[in-house]
């Protein structure tokens, strides 16, 4: 049989300086992905949130203080902790564009990974998921529902990149050559600030191509190795700071 | 053939390799694991069909293009709709989650009548002729507010009550009053419109352009292009305002407008504005009346901030001046006056990236005032004058898509006015606190299970209409609020020129000029940029107006508007309830947020329990700190601590709106409401 190569990396570059932590990515998300709605969502580790919008700040008193918000998704490494940790090969990092996906029937609820994964982006379903009578009838015929037991993460929405492809085919057009905008995630979609931006990170056409080769471009804890495929920029000095661990005399990335 | 050693062997090993090579362990372990997974309980999914169709979301000040999802016929999901002018693709956190409100737990399934403490379902016959009767015996005696203020219903609702005799129909409270009564006195003809995509500046005094000053979706878009530098003024820093094309500048809440006041002396000093009708009063009431360094004291922005903001409005080219108040309603039309007045004297009039003159729509409706009319209407202050006994309560109160009694300020007052009147009707879509207070309940048809529109909500660049099909037929009994109105007019004798709500939006998208059938589809029509003119740079009536008053060391209340915690009408979702913050709702109590000089002063620190007071009433919190609050100042998210409601909704901390007190802006006599003066104590 013969192996399909693929150049495709699919990536996001967040721009902190636009995001305002307005909460739309994460509806989205919650409403696309199918995860059910929890009345009361103070405990977040028990919620699920696939995108969560954390508050950051630079620590100065006011006037000086600034605040920023980074919506995280999953950084679809490429070279997964949560992949190596799997005991039962439940985690899958998809070839042909680098998406991390999880096997929900081979998942047995250990989660190793949620221990692995530095980024917290992994979740477990603590409880079976229960929408309120009739929500049920909301549910997009896109993403499987997850019952209690299993982990469970962002996906980048693959099955809206299987759409694409689908698309394109029906077109005419070579499936494996997208075009800019053929293929976005729910929340890059939904983000109303122009934050969000998704596409190949490997070509040059596509705008990630650019911004994440911006200086003020830096991914989460870049120096574990895990090498992500989300890129966020700031021309904060403070905010590119807070994205790794920094010894006290040394230059912050993009300085 | 007797089983020798050997042949044991042999079987064993051919056993275990036989074993090993079938697939009947692996599909049996395959499987077990998918049907250990696969419960009765586990919603299954639905498939079909795939078809976008667009329609219009309403919640909060914005009005704006989605594109619902269905798959065969059945609704599933909203995004926004890239062609539409005031979506550009983007959705708001309420947006995204509208969809799945179709069967939000609160929804109303079907008429309901008040019976001793509960409700009992009736027929919508029933619940017609029960308010025909109730309509016919109270004669003009008849009151209604609503708070759709762009959509055709609130036409089809003011023309009704007029055809009863009956001018109390108003609009709930929002930027666009202020604005409406500031643009007239200037000498404009209808609203003012921003065109804030053109602009390479972009000052927004107190005017929160992300969470509530009008066009919320595309203001964001247009910011995001990058083509403005954007100054932002107001008590609470935003996110990103310390980029160079970001900035923040602290102001006392409530006063940021006047900024402008200040800011124009600066620019009259440098020669702006000679020559322009009423040029010789403002320069008078900017330079003698209320100098710069009076507003400085007001508002708390020094004079050289004032001086610099004018100097970088001087050097661009397309500035833009935008006011309003932090949470989207409550302003006064002396503040919007300010602003629009910087921007008449720098020429922004007409001119692209400036202010445009958004003309009001011609009437469809028999009867109705005009909405510059209904604009003028003062909800909060007939409000108060019927709780207080200034005004003769109405026998019968219509509330149509508003939630007065959680969203007026002080809602304990709205509920006084309520009792006074002999029945109070709710068409509301979900049971909220004044459906709950009603006497019958007539539920409303949920927006994408009726036909709506939208005219050019506030904020709009240019005049725009919007048509919203119904994409699906009503799931539960519920009927269109403008449907129910129509026949109560016909049963009641009073003609209204139209028949039905599709009447009347095609006879407004005749009188704007407007393709019916395009509008139908979901396309939005815009007009060409309109030549507003006549516009002065001041007016006498102005000259009345006072600068607030702010006692020193008080301690303000800067209300916070979110749109994932909701907005008046509609109270976070369920799908909203993940994006709630422990800095906005820790363990259930509302959070107080305050900066730490400001906590010290109090002798508070993070996490005490308090009590907040201010003239109008209290609000249980708790502390957090937070240096994006200015000094002297204390935020608080509005929106939450419904008490009505689903589990999604209901018991979240605590309403601000019972903090609001309301005064009289003098010269107007409108209401205004917002930063009152709060006292922190120990719980």
């Amino acid at each position: 049989m013969e192996h399909k190569e693929s150049n495709i990396k699919w990536g996001m570059v967040i721009d902190l300086d636009k995001c305002t932590g307005c909460g739309a990515c994460m509806v989205a998300c919650e409403a696309e992905n199918n995860i059910a709605p929890t009345p009361d969502s103070s405990n977040k580790l028990r919620t699920l949130s696939w995108l969560l919008v954390y508050e950051m700040n630079n620590g100065k008193a006011y006037p000086e203080h600034d605040v920023a918000y980074l919506p995280r998704p999953c950084m679809q490494c490429g070279n997964p902790s949560c992949l190596h940790v799997c005991p039962v090969v439940a985690i899958d990092k998809n070839e042909e564009g680098g998406i991390v996906s999880q096997v929900y029937p081979r998942c047995i609820g250990c989660r190793y990974c949620m221990a692995a994964c530095p980024y917290h982006a992994r979740y477990f379903n603590w409880f079976d998921p229960i929408w309120p009578e009739g929500m049920e009838k909301t549910l997009t015929p896109n993403v499987s529902v997850r019952p209690r037991g299993v982990a469970e993460k962002c996906t980048f929405c693959h099955h809206k990149f299987a759409e694409a492809k689908e698309r394109a085919r029906a077109e005419g057009r070579d499936p494996s050559h997208l075009e800019e905008g053929d293929y976005i995630p729910a929340c890059v979609a939904a983000c109303p600030n122009g934050a969000m931006h998704f596409g190949d990170l490997n070509n040059p056409k596509h705008k990630v191509y650019e911004l994440s080769h911006k200086p003020e471009a830096f991914r989460l804890l870049e120096r574990l190795g895990t090498d992500p495929q989300v890129y966020y920029s700031s021309k904060r000095e403070w905010v590119r700071r807070q994205g790794d661990n920094y010894l006290t005399n040394e230059k912050t990335k993009g300085e | 053939m007797g089983l020798d050693r050997r042949s044991f062997i042999a079987f064993l090993a051919g056993g275990t390799g036989g074993i090993l090579c079938t697939p009947v362990i692996w599909k049996g372990l395959d499987d077990i694991s998918i049907w250990s997974q696969n419960w009765p309980w586990i919603p299954k999914l639905k498939y079909g069909q795939r078809e976008k169709k667009p329609v219009v979301c309403k919640f909060g000040s914005d009005a704006y293009g989605v594109r619902v999802e269905t798959a065969a016929g059945r609704p599933f999901v909203a995004q926004g709709n890239p062609d539409h002018p005031l979506s550009k693709g983007g959705i708001c956190p309420l947006g995204a989650a509208s969809v799945q409100m179709l069967y939000s737990p609160s929804r109303v399934k079907a008429p309901m009548k008040k019976v001793g403490d509960g409700f009992e379902n009736i027929s919508w016959d029933e619940a017609g002729k029960l308010l025909a009767a109730k309509i016919k015996a109270a004669g003009s005696d008849v009151c209604a507010m609503t708070g759709d203020e762009t959509g055709t219903t609130a036409d089809i609702l003011a023309g009704f009550l007029a055809g009863l005799g009956s001018e109390a129909c108003f609009l709930m409270p929002s930027e666009s009053a202020p604005a409406a009564r500031a643009w007239e006195l200037l000498g404009g003809q209808g609203m003012p419109g921003y065109d804030i995509e053109h602009a390479d500046l972009v000052l927004s005094l107190g005017a929160d352009i992300h969470e509530s000053w009008g066009t919320v979706v595309r203001n964001g878009k247009a910011m995001a292009a990058d083509n403005a530098v954007y100054t932002y003024v107001g008590p609470v820093q935003k996110a990103g305002t310390s980029i160079s094309a970001k900035t923040w500048v602290a102001c006392a809440p409530g006063t940021e407008p006047l900024v402008a006041l200040g800011i124009a002396a600066y620019l009259i000093n440098a020669g702006k504005g000679v020559g322009m009708p009423g040029y010789d009063a403002l320069k008078e009431f900017v330079t003698l009346t209320n100098p710069p360094s009076r507003v400085a004291q007001a508002t708390g922005v020094s004079e050289a901030t004032m001086k610099q903001l004018a100097g970088a409005l001087l050097r661009a080219r397309r500035p833009l001046i935008l006011t309003g108040s932090e949470f989207g309603q409550g302003a006064d039309a002396l503040g919007c006056a300010a602003g629009l007045v910087l921007n008449v004297l720098l020429g922004r009039v007409n001119a692209k990236g400036g202010v445009t003159d958004i003309p009001f729509t011609a009437a469809v409706v028999n009867k109705a005032p005009d909405r510059r009319t209904l604009l003028a209407r003062d909800v909060v202050g007939y409000v108060q004058d019927v709780a207080q006994g200034k005004t003769k309560p109405a026998k019968v109160t219509l509330v149509v898509d508003a939630n007065p009694a959680y969203a007026l300020p002080q809602p304990e007052v709205t509920a006084k006015a309520f009792e006074k009147s002999d029945f109070v009707v709710s068409f509301s879509s979900f049971m909220d606190e004044t459906a709950a207070r009603a006497d019958l309940i007539l539920p409303a048809s949920y927006f994408i299970e009726a036909m709506d529109d939208a005219y050019a909500p506030y904020g709009s660049g240019q005049a725009n209409y919007s048509v919203s099909p119904a994409i699906i037929d009503p799931v539960f009994d519920t009927k269109s609020a403008a449907e129910v109105i129509l026949s109560l007019a016909a049963s009641t004798g009073i003609d209204l020129g139209v028949a039905s709500f599709e009447e009347a939006a095609k006879a407004r998208a005749e009188a704007l000029g407007a393709d019916w059938d395009t509008l139908a589809e979901g396309t939005a029509w815009v007009a060409e940029m309109s030549n507003g003119s006549g516009v002065s740079l001041w007016n006498d009536a102005l000259r009345a107006l006072s600068l607030a008053k702010v006692p020193a060391g008080a301690m303000i209340l800067a209300p916070l508007a979110r749109l994932h915690l909701g907005v008046d009408g509609t109270p976070t979702t369920p799908f909203g309830t993940i994006t709630i913050r422990n800095t906005e709702l820790k363990k259930n109590v509302l959070c107080v947020q305050m900066n730490a000089a400001t906590a010290g002063k109090l002798g508070m620190k993070q996490d005490d329990a308090v009590q907040v007071k201010s003239p109008a009433g209290s609000c249980k919190a708790v502390v957090s700190l937070s240096e994006a609050i200015m000094p002297g100042v204390v935020a608080m998210p509005l929106c939450l601590g419904h008490t009505v409601g689903d589990a999604f909704s209901k018991n979240k901390g605590d309403n601000v709106y019972k903090l609001l007190d309301v005064q009289r802006e003098g010269g107007t006599g409108m209401s205004v409401f917002g930063n009152p003066q709060v006292q922190i104590t120990k719980a």
